[in-house]
């Protein structure tokens, strides 16, 4: 007789946001086989950017591709082009770019401590956190003019510059924030209801980080020293006070920890940008069609992002390869689960911030 | 970037002797149809700790021959893997279909205009 | 522990943090991308609309008379205002103005009407062309 049980997570399950399927093979309470599942949303974006859309147009294509991280997905596409063409962007672009990168890895990472509450069974704290991230939402509405789809980056520049009024609204803003944040640092770390689901809960061992090429808060959280924000020179994060933040046990508890301090470290950062923003145009002109293959890694709330972009001198492009964050981190993902127990499953689900738009593309 | 030529063959013996898991990330598996049933496969890798470090090894192939697996050297490429398999049917050992598509589909989208 | 014990009753006493939507408004902030605005007096016709919009929600139909005639589909357009970018004469033809767009109506077709509508634009472009063609070779054989 078997002495193993198949349960299932998902493809819908109400402690998901969105399709994603895993198949526990389990042992009493011990999970000790993991099958996951992630083609649920799969819509075709890399093959609509080289047959349905020109290079000019694409931007705002793989925008689509995920809600949440919208800006990043613009943002390395067009720095790809942007190298195709041979165009780099003056000062004022890239503090402007940057801005609202950080500003978006701050409520990526809200949504994700909301959610990994929500599924430790802390309801009042997921509300609370869901409406101090509004404060981050409606600073990119009045930036962007759009809640969600920003579409704030084209071939070139931005598309909007910052006013005075803006710059006073990000100010109050963040400093609203700052004091929430603290607050919420020392629920998470005094909390003993929180401890119980989080200390010790799905841990990810460095060995295993480097195995199974774990990347973003995942790995930093195990101690593996990776940032693509420090590995790349796209971006001048050290002039604003970038700095790489390490937890070293990768549990629970280490990574909303981890994302915590990066949210206080983000926050610095913007107002940085905000206080020291370069003079400058905020629109260049980008001359000519892509010719040649560039990478572009980028650093999104969830790990790095990939772009592989090839062009062949005409409108329509040759490939587009996206690589999102989430897509790398199911390996390691799966490793964790092994040897956890049933219950514990969609606590240590939300705690990765699989983002399954993305991985689907 | 740096881009180093291999072969299908070879595959397994240069990466063996490049990889190292604590000095690369593995990033991914990657496909360029390049018309007439003629495919370039990239394996790409980045360093830990060092600015804009990004190595690809590419090999030329075609539709039908099968690709060597990496998972025994690296075991979280089964991902990539898999995905090239539904994308432009190849076959890789050990590779299943179905990771984005159904399982049984004859589809593979990121071929060439067919 | 304590703490956010003594947070939770306090919070008894605060103000409720939800918005009494829809009995208040919710005010959007100056400088919301909402929908596109046309003027008809000061376009030249140059197209540069049409070609740049990623999702195709600006067609212009070719009539036989040689002028054009301009159609928006609001629920296609997805608001990036980049056609705004593009347009020569921005401000006066082409502005990106802050009213939202509601939801469509079936009698409205948002898609079924715009296919037809997309289909007879292309048609009316290739009918101008053979036409102008066939008057030009009329003409050479005239002369």
């Amino acid at each position: 007789m078997k002495k193993t049980i198949q349960i299932p997570l998902g493809s819908q399950h109400i402690s998901l946001l969105e399709p994603i399927r895993f198949k526990f093979e389990c042992e009493n309470e011990k999970i000790i086989g993991v099958d996951a599942d992630v083609g649920f949303v799969h819509r075709g974006v890399e093959l609509a950017c080289t047959r349905s859309f020109e290079f000019k147009q694409v931007g705002y294509v793989v925008a689509r591709v995920c809600g949440l991280c919208a800006i990043t997905h613009s943002l390395s596409y067009t720095l790809a082009v942007e190298k195709l063409l041979g165009y780099v962007a003056n000062d004022r672009i890239k503090y402007l770019r940057m801005l609202m990168v950080e500003l978006d890895r701050i409520h990526s990472h809200m949504l994700c401590l909301a959610h990994t509450a929500e599924n430790a069974g802390f309801e009042a704290l997921f509300m609370q956190i869901m409406g101090d991230r509004e404060l981050i939402m409606d600073v990119q509405e009045a930036i962007s003019g759009n809640r969600v789809q920003f579409d704030y980056i084209s071939i070139g520049g931005v598309n909007r510059d910052l006013t005075p009024e803006l710059v006073a609204m990000i100010h109050k803003n963040l400093g609203v924030l700052t004091s929430k944040i603290d607050a919420l640092i020392g629920l998470f770390d005094n909390n003993w209801s929180l401890s119980l689901k989080y200390k010790g809960v799905g841990v990810l061992r460095l060995e295993d980080a480097y195995t199974y090429n774990a990347l973003g808060p995942l790995a930093r959280a195990a101690g593996l020293a990776t940032d693509v924000r420090a590995e790349t020179s796209d971006f001048p994060y050290e002039d604003i006070g970038y700095k790489m933040i390490l937890e070293s046990s990768g549990d629970i508890h280490a990574r909303n920890f981890l994302r915590l301090r990066e949210i206080v470290n983000s926050i610095t950062m913007c107002q940085n940008i905000v206080n020291n923003l370069p003079v400058g145009e905020i629109q260049e002109k980008a001359k000519g069609k892509p010719n040649g293959e560039a990478v572009v890694r980028v650093e999104a709330p969830r790990g790095e992002l990939f772009y592989l972009v090839r062009g062949s001198g005409q409108n329509m492009l040759d490939r587009v390869r996206i690589k999102t964050p989430t897509f790398s981190a199911i390996p390691a993902m799966i490793e964790v689960f092994k040897g956890a127990e049933y219950a514990d499953a969609p606590a240590i689900l939300a705690s990765f911030d699989p983002c399954m738009s993305c991985t689907a593309k | 970037m740096r881009k180093i030529e291999t072969t299908l063959t070879t595959l397994l013996r240069d990466i063996g002797a490049f990889y190292e898991a604590k000095k690369w990330h593995f990033l991914s598996v990657n496909g360029i149809d390049l018309g007439e049933g003629k495919i370039e496969l990239q394996w790409i890798f980045s360093q830990y700790g060092v600015k804009d470090e990004v190595v690809i090894y590419y090999a030329l192939s075609d539709y039908e021959t099968p690709v060597p697996s990496i998972v025994t050297l690296i075991p979280s490429a089964f991902m990539g893997e898999r995905e090239i398999v539904d994308m432009f049917g190849l076959s890789v050992d050990g590779a299943e279909s179905g990771l984005y598509l159904d399982k049984d589909s004859l589809a593979h989208p990121l071929r060439g205009e067919s | 522990m304590f703490k956010s014990m003594l947070e939770a009753f306090l919070n008894l006493f605060r103000p409720i943090r939800t918005l009494k939507y829809p009995a208040e408004e919710i005010v959007l902030p100056s400088g919301y991308r909402g929908l596109i605005e046309y003027g008809i007096d000061a376009c030249i016709f140059c197209d540069k609309c049409e070609k740049v919009c990623p999702p195709g929600a600006i067609l212009f139909y070719q009539n036989e008379d040689g002028t054009k005639t301009y159609r928006y589909n609001p629920w296609l357009c997805i608001y990036c205002g980049e056609c705004v970018r593009a347009c020569p004469k921005p401000e006066e033809a082409l502005w990106q103005s802050e009213t939202k767009q509601l939801s469509a109506l079936k009698e409205e077709g948002a898609n079924e009407g715009w296919f037809v509508w997309e289909e007879a634009c292309k048609q009316s472009r290739e009918a101008y062309a053979t036409a102008k063609k066939s008057a030009k070779i009329q003409n050479k054989s005239e002369e």
